[in-house]
């Protein structure tokens, strides 16, 4: 029995249909379906993080010396070494789309498991069709803290959510202030998709609780073709600090145009998305020394565990590009899926989302600077400590939390 | 910013207002060029400013041949030629983001040093970019040429006149194709102008364009189809209106507001501020 | 003439009862969850299509703003399930009156507009919807509206996993827009459609009733585009500003009729019957290259479909001799 039929046209799919579910636990391959933009305006991640998955499937099914789950030896030792599969499809930023896409998965190709998806409004509608077929879906790099408190049982996310980034940055401009740094208001820059709106509210929410002062709070429209207006706000108010939570091209115009109107601002720290991604430093890395990201990620980790530098250069082969913030993500939620798939030792949907329920894997075993991975009941790692980096020289080191540190931070920035 | 919104728009305004031809690819040519200008700068190191007329030069090539190969057989349509010029330039355009996908990779792209980039000058407080500003002194030169082409040049007028009347015009002589095909060249090649420009201080991806489009059109309708002079004030209003409604508004709904005006203004005046079809 | 009219009209309601019933017997032999899926959007298109076709396409005022209507229909209905616990059905309803009242309003000063002008007004009317969707809170700004789905039911229109409900409500919103296109088609206002296509400075002349037969237009195909809206939600069950009142659904539901053939009865079927199976499967087959290639297929595909037949592909069909709606 042929289990991997791609091009299932209107003929075959009635028997398709009829094929009963238990059928996927015979087969000697794991299939599993990740869900991207591979087209329209975010169409870079959807590529960069094909690239990544690529290379998590190389370390699970070729014999590879990391001490990471399933490096050593071929394919998913639980189902006596199977290899894995990967089938990519395009969501096109379209909620519509990706739910239509995850249905297509689950039915046609018989995926085991999903795992996506960049934006935040297509992990809603990809997890509900999850949901609904009992296939486990893994957030591997959307960060809206929405997601998971929407009451799902085969959601998980590893990484951090937006909550615990901007956490993060206040814990930081606590223990700065400790050290007599002048950090009282603060000017939140953010774009008004899910993300930009979440990680608004969530840092508006944490400065009032710790008495920091927002000066101004702007909401802006992403891919705008000007933002000098908006500029020109950031830079009569002039907060100690400057938050923006922008993707990668607003990201680039927003620093072209504060050069342009000649707004320095003492610090940024940035949310991520744009604010990690190579692009931007390409562009404009030299207005940008001393801006600070929140992550889960720093390259400073392969000087303790050197692994993580080989994986880089896997990755480097495949893209071009260092890991970032979200091509580790993406990494490392394959391995931690994959890792689950081998434990429940089925592809049964109900058996993989146990065995992920029941995941538990130091953080040392990660390319992540996280405590461990652990799932909490609403499928939240609350263990992924997230990072603050800082662009010095060319290259982002890691200033905070101390224990992950490597350089103390330089404020202002230059 | 308001000039530059003009300076897109001159382009659009001579295809789409004066040749009465919709064009909705017209944020694609934009993109086209800007990645000229990209890769001119990335191989060559030539200045975006100085590789401008070479970007220009090249699209209006790139405008004529579309003409020549599409647009053409779009007008001929005997029947609805408003939509079917409307959805042959559209599945253009998703053709081209596709071709730009393909070959230049989804990649966000852009010019990180060049004579202008980041550079401001600073008049009594006020910062004027200089790339904005030299945006602005071209598409300043950009819409006295355009005026001047079309309104004293013989060409002009046979531009004018092939699209009142292209049977008429075909009697004295002058071929309508080769009349709209350099219209549209001349078309395109001012959208080079402007994407060899904004590829200075833009980002630069495949659907770039997308960002500027609507803006343009609304830009030309504004001032009136059919009017040079009407495009260059519709950019300025655009400009203006988009800088005060961040102010009162929250700068996400800034193009509330200009959609807003676009809206009181044709209903005040059916045909835009200058318009004349 | 009339005869003739009358005769094909009377022929055109029973092919439509004929393919209607097929298609609602198709499940019996789909059962494929993915091509049922395909089938519903394409019944869906359909129907939208059909609606805009009776402004856009009859009355000639070419609308590409009718994602408002769209999202509209969409907002109405899970705001008013969400905040105060209305089930869908009504709230499909009040969309629909909704959407066709702010059609009427807009009527009143965009049908003084013309060609290229009115055009715009469109885009950006729907445009100024989509931003102040996304900025306003109660309504869920950018974060959308999520509907809980807590199994089937008919009355809340929700299903887990069989598609078959939404499927046969996807064919009766394609199957009355239908037929309410093939009712104006003989009626009064279709008349005054047709004058004011064919000549709409002779037809202003007429005064009043050409006015009062734009704004039944607008209104009607508000209306049902409105409660598409809502069908969409439903079947989605998530919303927010960009996936329901993006210009790419004013696009898509101008595509179908216009490559079938606009301002004809069977334009908007034929038309997504192909158009929308066709951009699922290019993105199937290439999507996830990461290339584009899917998109230059596509778009390659409406420039030559729009080139080689202006009229649209029924004109593939067409008998030699037209009757009068079909210019």
């Amino acid at each position: 029995m042929t289990i991997t039929r791609r091009d299932v046209l209107l003929g075959a799919t009635a028997t398709a249909a009829l094929m009963p579910l238990a059928a996927r636990a015979q087969t000697s391959e794991v299939v599993i379906g990740v869900i991207y933009p591979f087209s329209g305006g975010s169409a870079q991640q959807g590529v960069d993080a094909q690239k990544a998955y690529e290379t998590a499937l190389e370390v699970i099914n070729k014999d590879t010396d990391f001490d990471l789950p399933l490096a050593k030896g071929e394919g998913l030792p639980g189902l006596g070494g199977a290899k894995v599969r990967l089938v990519f499809a395009d969501h096109q930023a379209d909620p519509q789309k990706g739910r239509a896409e995850a249905e297509r998965l689950i039915t046609q190709e018989k995926v085991s498991a999903i795992i996506g998806t960049y934006q935040s409004a297509v992990a809603v509608t990809v997890s509900q069709i999850c949901e609904r077929y009992q296939v486990p879906f893994v957030s591997a790099d959307n960060s809206s803290p929405s997601l998971h408190r929407r009451g799902l049982k085969y959601y998980f996310r590893a990484a951090p959510h937006d909550e615990m980034y901007s956490a993060a940055m206040f814990d930081f401009f606590d223990a700065m202030k400790k050290k007599g740094t002048k950090i009282e208001t603060l000017s939140l820059f953010h774009e008004d998709t899910i993300f930009g709106t979440d990680s608004g509210n969530a840092q508006a929410k944490i400065a009032g609780e710790r008495a920091y002062k927002i000066v101004t709070d702007i909401k802006y429209r992403a891919n705008s073709p000007s933002l000098s207006a908006e500029v020109q706000q950031l830079k009569s108010a002039n907060a100690d600090v400057l938050m923006p939570s922008s993707y990668t091209t607003d990201g680039i115009l927003l620093v072209k145009t504060m050069a342009e109107l000649g707004y320095k601002p003492n610090a940024i720290v940035a949310q991520d998305a744009g604010f990690s991604e190579k692009a931007l430093y390409d562009a404009v890395g030299d207005k940008l020394e001393g801006v600070i990201s929140r992550g889960t990620f720093s390259l400073d980790l392969a000087q303790k565990r050197p692994m993580v530098g080989k994986i880089n250069d896997m990755f480097k082969a495949r893209s071009g590009k260092d890991f970032n913030d979200l091509t580790s993500r993406q990494f490392m939620g394959l391995i931690i899926l994959a890792d689950a798939i081998s434990r429940a030792k089925s592809t049964d949907g109900e058996k993989i989302r146990d065995a992920l329920a029941a995941t538990d894997i130091p953080g040392e075993q990660t390319i992540m600077p996280w405590k461990r991975v652990k799932f909490d009941e609403m499928g939240q790692n609350n263990d992924a400590d997230p990072v603050l980096l800082q662009y010095i020289g060319g290259k982002f080191v890691t200033i905070f939390p101390p224990q992950a540190a490597i350089a103390e931070a330089v404020w202002p920035m230059k | 910013m308001g000039l530059l919104y003009g300076l897109i728009a001159v382009g659009l305004a001579l295809i789409f207002g004066l040749m009465d031809v919709t064009n909705f690819a017209h944020g694609e040519f934009l993109m086209i060029a800007m990645y000229l200008s990209f890769f001119l700068f990335a191989f060559f190191a030539i200045d975006p400013l100085l590789s401008a007329p070479l970007v220009a030069a090249a699209l209006f090539i790139f405008g004529a041949v579309v003409y020549l190969l599409i647009v053409r057989f779009a007008m001929r349509a005997k029947a609805n030629a408003g939509m079917v010029q409307i959805f042959t330039t559209f599945g253009l355009a998703i053709v081209m983001r596709g071709l730009a996908q393909y070959f230049f990779t989804p990649d966000y792209r852009s010019i990180p040093q060049s004579w202008l980039g980041g550079k401001t000058i600073s008049i009594a407080g006020i910062f004027l970019p200089e790339p904005q500003l030299v945006g602005a002194l071209v598409s300043i030169a950009a819409f006295a040429g355009l005026y001047f082409f079309i309104h004293r040049t013989d060409f002009g007028r046979a531009l004018e006149a092939t699209r009142e009347d292209p049977g008429a015009v075909a009697l004295v002589g002058i071929d309508k194709n080769r009349v709209f095909a350099f219209g549209w060249g001349l078309g395109a090649a001012l959208v080079g102008l402007a994407g060899a420009i904004m590829a200075v201080f833009f980002y630069i991806y495949p659907d770039v364009g997308a960002s500027f489009a609507l803006i343009a059109y609304v830009t030309v309708a504004l001032g009136g189809f059919g009017s040079v002079f009407g495009a260059f004030a519709g950019g300025i209003i655009v400009g203006l209106v988009e800088a005060v409604t961040a102010l009162v508004l929250p700068p996400s709904l800034k193009s509330v507001g200009i959609y807003a005006v676009y809206l009181l203004v044709v209903f005040i005046r059916p045909r835009g501020l200058f318009g004349s079809i | 003439m009339d005869k003739d009219f009358a005769a094909r009209r009377r022929r055109d309601l029973i092919i439509a009862a004929v393919l209607a019933a097929i298609a609602a017997l198709t499940p019996l032999f789909v059962k494929d969850v993915v091509v049922q899926n395909i089938l519903i959007l394409t019944l869906m298109y359909a129907g939208l299509s059909q609606s805009w076709n009776i402004l856009s396409g009859y009355c000639g005022q070419i609308s590409l703003g009718h994602a408002l209507y769209f999202g509209l229909g969409a907002y109405t209905t899970e705001l008013l399930f969400m905040k105060f616990g209305v089930l869908p059905w009504f709230g499909m309803l009040a969309g629909g009156v909704v959407s066709a009242l702010i059609a009427m309003g807009l009527g009143y000063p965009f049908f003084r507009l013309r060609g290229h002008y009115f055009v715009i007004a469109t885009i950006v009317i729907a445009e100024i919807g989509l931003l102040l969707f996304h900025n306003w809170e109660w309504a869920g700004a950018a974060m959308g509206i999520t509907i809980p789905i807590r199994g089937d039911s008919w009355l809340k229109f929700q299903f887990l996993r069989t598609k078959l409900p939404y499927f046969y409500f996807a064919l009766a919103l394609c199957c009355l827009a239908w037929f309410v296109t093939w009712w104006l088609e003989d009626s009064k206002w279709g008349f005054w459609w047709r004058a004011v296509k064919d000549n709409p400075d002779a037809a202003e002349s007429l005064g009043v009733d050409v006015f009062n037969s734009k704004m039944g237009a607008a209104a009607v195909s508000a209306f049902l585009v409105a409660v598409g809206g809502s069908f969409y939600a439903q079947f989605v069950s998530y919303i927010d500003p960009e996936s329901v009142m993006g210009f790419q659904f004013s696009l898509l539901m101008a595509l179908p009729a216009v490559l079938g053939g606009i301002g004809t009865l069977w334009g908007p079927v034929l038309g997504a019957a192909i158009l929308i199976p066709l951009t699922e499967l290019t993105r199937f087959k290439f999507g996830g290259s990461g290339r584009g290639v899917d998109l230059i297929v596509y778009g390659t595909l409406i420039v030559l479909i729009s080139l080689a037949l202006p009229r649209g592909l029924l004109s593939l069909f067409a008998r030699p001799k037209k009757t009068g709606v079909s210019r």
